[in-house]
């Protein structure tokens, strides 16, 4: 009796979810109707009739086919859980020129009210999207096309009318699971589209990566010429000096030489410290996982590494990994107080995965300009992705991955 | 002494070889190469060696790999190795084997040359010379503090980078019976029953790394 129940509930909301697709995936169809209807109460034999229906059509298509779309995503989304992503051109900023003017990224517009909506309708005309949307209006009512035959039919043919009823009465709860697969197969973002997409990403890498690549060079330089070059000035000065007193002053060059020797050892051991900040030497020497065994021990944190022996990866690829596991357990050490951690390194035909783990306190999470957003940008330049786990009260689990193809 | 300098740039092992001849020791020959360090390692038998970690051809760590090569051939065969940086992972590969005569220096401390020709003879004669920074990372890495007490514990990191019981007492403002008492009670903590006092040195820091 309850399974009768539940199944007659599942039927009802079945028949009004038919209902509510025929109706949105009709209204452009309904459209073209009226626009029909109207020539023909005109004068159908007429030409010139046509006309004004005609434009119709086209206006209540162009401008219904996207909020029609919009409402069939929002419906998939809400009935199945299945989110289609729309892939809207988005709009780019607006910026004003030191002349007053606005630059919306095709024209020059004296208000910024013109120039949004400037941008507004050249990005609407111009995206790509369009067609697939339109696609999707000429077919999404074919899907439904099984009950409302039916019922069409019902009323014009008298002699299997009553068949065409039951027909369309027994298809309406099932009908609306057709809009799943077709909207999915036919909203979602085209190739073309993607690849749009996808050049926009890059762009904004390359943009991105370009900028923290110059402050590093900047960074690297003001290190270098206010540290090692300086001692060197200093060191040469020194033994200019010592030569000068040698015959005079035996003891004060004698001093000078001491200090000079110092001051070649607080040198080196400063090029040292920006060495290991540009390019670990032991990465060098003997690769990402002696580097990540190094790296474990030189901290005060119990760490396991788990790896393969042979890790074959290039030279960019090993360095980001490295500073990412270096950052990643510096935070199991800062923020999360963690006293153990475990690293474990793999490497497959897919790509290669480092995951740190930690049993610290968690809640770990990325800031803009904070290391983890920083770190996530590394890796993003070979496709890689950095996925954290890291709930109140721990323990935090870091994941990056790095496909093949960037090896 | 017959020594052999291997290191790829022509500066450094020139300036290298000059003082090691000012100090009277004999140069037996010089590599650039870690395939050169190897067959001079092997063929010449050197007194002791100094070699760079980073050499051609692969500009990796093939100076270390034909160290440890030769010693896993010849035991004790004594190398001072000489880097631009120290890391206490190389430490720890050199200091494995346990039969002493091996050194790991940064390349500055050629800087104080009688210093670092008493290292090269401390390892010829089969002691350790190890950098100090690295051995200080080395112990601190190692989380059994409660064991030994902490005057064992600095006793054990100064022997560790090859210091004698008079140096270490000299260092530590102690008398040299006080240092050689805390160094017979970190053996026997330690369960070192070697009879050679180099070999139970080295076997001290080894036995303390690997207990962690």
């Amino acid at each position: 009796m309850r399974q009768a129940g539940a199944w007659a509930a599942r039927v009802g909301v079945g028949f009004v979810r038919s209902c509510v697709v025929a109706g949105v995936t009709l209204l452009i169809p309904a459209v073209w109707a009226v626009a029909v209807a109207w020539a023909i109460w005109w004068n159908a034999a007429n030409p010139w009739s046509w006309v004004g229906p005609f434009v119709l059509v086209c206006a209540g298509t162009l401008g219904l086919s996207r909020p029609v779309c919009r409402a069939v995503r929002f419906l998939v989304a809400r009935w199945t859980g299945t989110v289609i992503p729309a892939g809207y051109r988005e709009p780019g900023p607006l910026v004003q020129l030191s002349t007053g003017y606005w630059w919306n990224g095709f024209s020059y517009e004296r208000t910024r009210r013109d120039a949004a909506m400037d941008q507004k309708w050249r990005i609407r005309w111009n995206d790509p999207a369009n067609w697939r949307d339109l696609r999707f209006v000429l077919v999404a009512p074919i899907v439904v096309c099984v009950p409302v035959a039916g019922v069409v039919m019902a009323v014009a043919v008298r002699g299997i009318g009553l068949l065409g009823l039951v027909v369309a009465v027994a298809a309406a709860p099932f009908a609306w699971r057709l809009l799943e697969p077709v909207a999915v197969r036919f909203l979602r973002p085209s190739s073309a589209m993607a690849m749009e997409g996808r050049v926009a990403e890059l762009a904004a890498q390359r943009a991105g990566l370009t900028v923290a690549q110059a402050a590093e060079i900047r960074r690297i330089e003001r290190d270098l010429h206010d540290g090692a070059q300086a001692r060197l000035v200093a060191l040469g000065i020194s033994l200019a000096t010592a030569e000068k007193l040698m015959e005079t002053d035996p003891g004060q060059a004698r001093a000078l030489l001491r200090d000079a020797r110092g001051g070649a050892a607080a040198s080196l051991a400063e090029l040292r410290d920006l060495v290991q900040g540009i390019s670990p030497p032991i990465l060098t020497e003997r690769g990402l996982v002696d580097a990540v065994r190094l790296l474990a021990l030189d901290l005060p944190l119990d760490v396991a590494v788990d790896a393969e022996v042979r890790l074959c990866l290039d030279a960019p690829v090993e360095s980001a990994l490295y500073f990412g596991v270096a950052e990643l357990l510096t935070n199991a050490v800062r923020h999360a107080q963690a006293s153990r951690a475990r690293v474990s390194l793999a490497q497959d035909g897919t790509g290669i995965v480092v995951e740190v783990q930690d049993d610290g306190r968690g809640g770990a999470g990325d800031r803009d300009g904070g290391g983890l957003a920083g770190l996530r940008e590394r890796l993003a330049v070979f496709d890689g992705t950095l996925e954290i786990t890291s709930p109140p009260g721990g323990p935090t689990r870091a994941r990056m991955a790095v496909p093949c193809a960037s090896l | 002494m017959r020594i052999l300098v291997a290191e790829d740039l022509y500066l450094l092992r020139d300036g290298m070889v000059r003082l090691i001849e000012a100090y009277g020791h004999q140069v037996v020959a010089t590599a650039s190469t870690g395939p050169e360090t190897l067959e001079a390692l092997r063929t010449l038998r050197p007194d002791v060696s100094v070699i760079d970690v980073r050499m051609p051809p692969t500009q990796t760590d093939e100076g270390l790999r034909a160290a440890l090569a030769a010693r896993a051939e010849t035991p004790g065969l004594p190398i001072l190795i000489l880097s631009q940086h120290v890391q206490q992972l190389y430490a720890r590969e050199l200091l494995a084997d346990g039969s002493g005569g091996i050194g790991y220096l940064l390349k500055e401390s050629v800087f104080d040359a009688d210093q670092f020709v008493g290292a090269l003879e401390r390892v010829a004669a089969g002691g350790t010379a190890m950098d100090p920074a690295v051995i200080a990372r080395l112990l601190n890495g190692t989380r059994r503090l409660g064991d030994l007490t902490e005057r064992e514990h600095s006793v054990l990191a100064l022997m560790a980078e090859g210091l004698s019981n008079q140096a270490i007492s000299r260092r530590l403002f102690l008398s040299e019976s006080a240092v050689s008492k805390y160094t017979t009670s970190l053996f026997g903590k330690l369960g070192i029953v070697d009879d050679n006092d180099t070999n139970r040195r080295v076997r001290a820091v080894l036995a303390y790394l690997n207990e962690s």
